[in-house]
C-alpha cells in the first residue's frame, strides 16, 4: 500500500539528510538559557511576560516545524493543529476578558 | 491473525486486528465500574484492557511498521496523501491541544482572579522562583529538548536504514525521558514534603490555589511523558529486535510526533508555570 500513493509520508531520504536538527537544537538551548536570564535585564513586568511568551512561541514553532516535520508535510496537515489552536485562542480571550473584570 | 510476512517486507497487507476492540471493551467495562462504584467491574475492565494491550503489543512486535493509507488509497484526490495512522495521530494531537488548553486556561483564570483580588482572596500568587526551583526545572527543560533531538535523529537513522544509530538514539531518548520524570518526582517530593506546597496549602502566605493548579498542570504533563516513555520503551525493544527497516519504520515517526508534542507543551508550561 505504501508504494501506491505516496511520497509525502516517508519523505525523500536525500532531503532528510539535510534537515537542520542540530542547528534547531542549538537555537532551542540558547533561547532556553535566555529565558532563564530575562528577569536579570530589569525590564518591566508586562514587557518581560511578553518577551517570555514570544520566546516560548519561537521554540514551540521550531519544534513543530522541524522536529515534527510539519514543514515537510503536505500543507493541509497544518490545518489540524491550527483548528485546535483557533479554539484555544477563543478560550484564552474569553477567560482573560472575564477574569480581568470579575 | 499472525502476520505471515517477515518484519520489513515492503508489500505488507494490513489485516484487521481484534485487540483494539478488546481494549475498547475493557475501557468501557472499567468506565461502567467507575460510574456504578463497582470495584469488581472496574478490576474486570482493567484485566480486559491489560490483556488487549498485551495482545496488541505482542502482535505488533511481529509486524512491519509501514505507512498505511486505508480508504484514501482508493479515493481520487488532488490533496497530497498522508498515511492513515499519521493523520489519526495529528487529529489526536489536536484534541490534546484542547485538553491542555483547558487545564492551563482554568489555572490561568484562577491566577488572574487572584491577582485582581489580591490579599483579599487568601493571598497573592507566588513570584517566579519564590517556591519553585527554576534552575532545576531549566535543567529538566534542557533534558527534554535533548530528548527531542535524539528522537528526531533516531527517525533520521531509521530513514537511512542505520540500525545501530536508530537503537542508540531511541535508547538515549528513553533514558532522557526517564531522567526528566525522575527529576520531576524529586521536585514534587521536595515541594510537597519540604516546602509544604500541598493541594490545600502553600508556604510564604501564597494563595492555596497555587498548589493544586501547579500539580494539575505539571501532573497531566508528567503523565503524558510517562505514556511517551512507555511507548518509547516499546519501540526501543522492537528496534533492538530488528523490527524497523529503511522502508518500514512508521511507528518510530508516530511515537516521535507524540514525544515532540509533549516537548512543545512543556515549552509553554515552563514559561507559564515557572517563569511568569
Amino acid at each position: 500500500m505504501a508504494t501506491a500513493t505516496g511520497t509525502e509520508a516517508a519523505g525523500p531520504h536525500e532531503e532528510a539528510r539535510k534537515r537542520p536538527y542540530v542547528v534547531v537544537f542549538g537555537i532551542l538551548a540558547v533561547v532556553t538559557l535566555a529565558e532563564l536570564n530575562v528577569y536579570g535585564l530589569g525590564i518591566p513586568h508586562l514587557e518581560t511576560i511578553t518577551i517570555l511568551v514570544v520566546l516560548a512561541t519561537i521554540k514551540a514553532s521550531l519544534v513543530v516545524a522541524y522536529y515534527m516535520h510539519l514543514r515537510y508535510e503536505p500543507r493541509w496537515i497544518a490545518l489540524i493543529p491550527l483548528g485546535g489552536l483557533a479554539l484555544v485562542a477563543v478560550l484564552v480571550a474569553a477567560l482573560t476578558a472575564t477574569s480581568v473584570h470579575p | 491473525m499472525a502476520h505471515p510476512e517477515p518484519a520489513g517486507h515492503e508489500e505488507e497487507e494490513h489485516h484487521g486486528s481484534p485487540w483494539p476492540v478488546i481494549i475498547a471493551v475493557g475501557m468501557g467495562v472499567a468506565y461502567v465500574g467507575i460510574v456504578t462504584a463497582s470495584i469488581p467491574m472496574l478490576l474486570a475492565g482493567f484485566v480486559i484492557f491489560a490483556g488487549g494491550a498485551g495482545g496488541w503489543i505482542h502482535q505488533d512486535m511481529q509486524r512491519p511498521s509501514s505507512a498505511f493509507y486505508g480508504l484514501a488509497a482508493a479515493v481520487e484526490s488532488k490533496l497530497p496523501r498522508v498515511s492513515a495512522r499519521k493523520l489519526g495521530l495529528w487529529l489526536f494531537l489536536a484534541t490534546e491541544i484542547m485538553f491542555f488548553s483547558a487545564i492551563i486556561g482554568a489555572s490561568w483564570t484562577l491566577r488572574l482572579r487572584t491577582t485582581t483580588l489580591g490579599d483579599a482572596f487568601q493571598g497573592p500568587w507566588a513570584q517566579p522562583g519564590e517556591i519553585l526551583n527554576v534552575p532545576l526545572t531549566g535543567l529538566n527543560t534542557f533534558i527534554l529538548i535533548c530528548s527531542s533531538l535524539t528522537m528526531v535523529e533516531g527517525l533520521a537513522a531509521a530513514e537511512r536504514g542505520d540500525q545501530r544509530k536508530l537503537r542508540i538514539f531511541l535508547l538515549a531518548t528513553l533514558l532522557l525521558g526517564m531522567t526528566f520524570l525522575s527529576i520531576q518526582a524529586f521536585e514534587y517530593q521536595k515541594l510537597y514534603f519540604g516546602e509544604g506546597l500541598t493541594f490545600k496549602t502553600a508556604p510564604f502566605g501564597v494563595n492555596p490555589l497555587y498548589g493544586p493548579t501547579f500539580y494539575a498542570q505539571t501532573g497531566v504533563h508528567g503523565s503524558h511523558v510517562t505514556a511517551g516513555v512507555l511507548a518509547m520503551a516499546y519501540i526501543t525493544r522492537k528496534a533492538f529486535k530488528g523490527g524497523f527497516t529503511k522502508e518500514n519504520h512508521e511507528a518510530v515517526e508516530l511515537v516521535g510526533l507524540y514525544w515532540h508534542f509533549v516537548d512543545v507543551v512543556w515549552i509553554f508550561l515552563f514559561t507559564i508555570v515557572y517563569l511568569i
